[in-house]
């Protein structure tokens, strides 16, 4: 576990809610810089197995270590933190603020950080630009479409330069053109970037592209 | 913190931003306009006593003299009032000398009735610069004050009432005076206003008494916040006396004037706790509604404490925006307030007209509420709301600590 080049080590990972066993002892390991999707049916358990390694809930048994560091057993601060620091997060559902524009969701993740205002509009500006949305910044999100909001997103994602990011069902809510737009900016970033992403996904066809593929079942990973 | 968020986001709930800044600013202008009223009242039931520059009026009543009502034009020629009979020295000796008094004033007041009627006549004592009658020389609209005997002031209607103006010569009785000055009787007059005055010594003369005598005695005291025990302690070692403070005044007054500063105080913080906890309710509810939004920022790395100070701001701004409002709609209704006259009724003891006297001096019966701005109530009901906001704040951030990011992953 303590091999260099694994970012992101679980082991025999565990959550229940209640009586409900909903991850049932995983332990996987995922390389720098590499591509992995894990694949599986829907409530299968792959959403609450991201969030275990990604530092937003805690398991109920076994430990997660990020770039080095435990997160298990972290408080919801230093989580916070860490997150800030390492993680990048793409949601389905995309998760703008619907007050702020463009280039402030963007910028989210830096507000807390000392910085000027004129350094935190640059960075996100030259992400915006990266993703082709140079002439959306002032917009709200509710005057983009699906897929330029989830290019919003992305860019949130990287505003940080993070190690690795996390992407829940990135295309679930796009259609099949705005979807393959969406994965190609991933694979871009996988292969011109050399980005770490986890990549959970209920469509096979989506998983392929992948460096690698985890298959879950039942609260399990199988292979 | 970021500020332009703040902004935003309480520009784009304006609805919400609005019932907030609303909620708090009503708690605060109950606040505001409770205290400024009541504090006014107190000020406006003071008032007669102010225009003497004296803390208390010290009187004998005649014994029988409970209701005066029943006397009646009979009583023909200069007479004391019942509700104050001749003071004796001994009285006088003893007052001066008594314990926390810093300065005292005697006046003789007289009525006059005859054939043309019936007025009041004030003798007053000169000597004194600022206590009793001589106080309200300010209120001169014509000429000067009695400097020597033989001269008397009018009060302007009954001046004009009886034809009669500056310089020109004047009977009371027997006597003949000059008059060399016209009053214009203002606001609260109701324990100072007779119709006419001349120096104690021409009041005394016309008794036909060469003694020094006096049937009211003012009192400045010391410490005016002895005035109750001071008045007890008058009472209590000189039988008989009568001595009234504006307290007298508050007593025969029904309604708001009743209600004590601390009452107001109490109440107008109930109303305000009322409404602060309103806001709190829906600022809350508010939270729940941005419970995604909170918990994006939290998956984004914003910290507990981070969230917390975009909250604050938000509820700081509204708070500080609500209290200005507040205090400026608390003032604009109690100035508002102020232009209506409030009656304030004269107790018998202190008042200077017998009972059956209606009509004269009425016009100084009703006093404009002295509605005034306050430092202290202004500082006060701001920090309310502020603290309104710290309390909504507290609340906020308990009810934001338990919300989760990893809830957001869910949520389509
Ligand atoms: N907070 C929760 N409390 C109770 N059950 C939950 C909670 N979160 C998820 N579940 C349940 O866990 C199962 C797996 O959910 P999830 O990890 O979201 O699956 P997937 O992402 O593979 O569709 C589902 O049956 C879901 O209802
Ligand atoms: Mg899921």
């Amino acid at each position: 576990m303590n091999n260099k080049s694994d970012i992101l080590v679980g082991i025999d990972l565990a959550k229940t809610y209640g009586e409900l066993a909903v991850v049932k002892g995983v332990s996987l390991a995922i390389r720098e810089g590499e591509f992995v999707s894990l694949v599986g049916k829907s409530g299968c358990g792959k959403t609450t197995l991201l969030s275990i390694l990604s530092g937003l809930e805690h398991p109920t048994r076994g430990q997660a270590f990020l770039n080095g560091k435990e997160i298990t057993g972290a408080s919801e601060d230093e989580l916070a933190l860490f997150r800030r620091e390492n993680v990048g997060f793409i949601f389905q559902s995309f998760n703008l603020i619907p007050t702020l524009s463009a280039w402030e969701n963007v910028a989210l993740p830096l507000f807390p950080i000392q910085m000027s205002e004129a350094e935190r509009r640059r960075r996100a500006t030259e992400l915006l630009d990266q993703m082709e949305l140079a002439h959306r910044l002032e917009h709200l999100p509710a005057a983009l479409s699906g897929g330029e909001k989830q290019r919003v997103a992305i860019a949130r994602a990287l505003i940080n330069h993070p190690k690795i990011v996390f992407a829940d069902e990135p295309t679930g809510n796009l259609d099949t053109a705005t979807g393959d737009a969406i994965m190609a900016i991933l694979n871009g970033l996988h292969r011109k970037q050399g980005m770490t992403i986890l990549m959970v996904t209920h469509e096979s066809e989506l998983a392929k592209t992948a460096d690698r593929v985890l298959h879950m079942q039942d609260g399990e990973v199988l292979s | 913190m970021y500020h332009a968020y703040i902004l935003k986001e309480l520009r784009h709930h304006r609805h919400r931003t609005l019932v907030n800044i609303l909620g708090i600013a009503v708690g605060i202008a109950l606040f505001v306009s409770i205290n400024a009223v009541s504090t006014a009242y107190q000020e406006a039931v003071s008032l007669p006593f102010k225009n003497l520059g004296a803390d208390l009026v010290v009187q004998r009543a005649e014994k029988r003299a409970v209701n005066s009502s029943q006397a009646g034009p009979s009583m023909r020629g200069i007479r004391l009032p019942f509700s104050n009979q001749l003071l004796s020295s001994d009285d006088l000796d003893k007052l001066r000398i008594f314990p926390g008094i810093d300065a005292m004033a005697g006046s003789l007041l007289l009525w006059n009735f005859d054939r043309g009627g019936f007025r009041t006549i004030m003798g007053v004592d000169m000597s004194q610069p600022s206590l009793g009658p001589v106080h309200i020389k300010e209120w001169l609209a014509k000429g000067r004050f009695p400097e020597k005997k033989g001269e008397v002031v009018l009060e302007k209607h009954y001046a004009k009432f009886n034809n009669t103006q500056l310089g020109d010569p004047f009977t009371i009785g027997s006597r003949s005076f000059s008059v060399v000055g016209l009053l214009e009787i203002r606001e609260g007059a109701q324990i100072a206003s007779t119709n006419i005055y001349l120096p104690l010594a021409d009041a005394q003369d016309l008794m036909g008494n060469e003694s020094k005598i006096v049937n009211l005695v003012y009192l400045r005291l010391q410490n005016p916040s002895r005035l109750n025990q001071t008045k007890t302690e008058i009472m209590q070692s000189m039988p008989g006396i009568s001595v009234a403070s504006s307290d007298a005044i508050l007593e025969v007054m029904g309604g708001v004037s009743r209600i004590s500063d601390q009452f107001s105080l109490v109440v107008s913080l109930v109303a305000l706790a009322g409404a602060i906890f309103l806001i709190i309710k829906t600022m809350l509810g508010n939270l729940v509604e941005r419970s995604r939004e909170i918990g994006i920022l939290k998956a984004v790395g914003w910290t507990g404490g981070d969230v917390q100070k975009q909250l604050m701001g938000e509820v700081f701004l509204q708070s500080a925006v609500g209290g200005i409002v507040g205090v400026a709609a608390g003032y604009l209704i109690s100035y508002l307030l102020g232009y209506l006259a409030i009656p304030v009724t004269t107790p018998w003891e202190v008042n200077l007209l017998p009972a059956f006297a209606k009509e004269a001096g009425a016009a100084a019966q009703t006093i404009r509420l002295p509605v005034s701005f306050s430092v202290g109530l202004t500082a006060a009901a701001l920090a309310l709301s502020l603290l309104a906001g710290g309390l909504a704040s507290y609340f906020m951030g308990r009810r934001m600590a338990k919300m989760k990011p990893a809830d957001i992953l869910r949520r389509l």
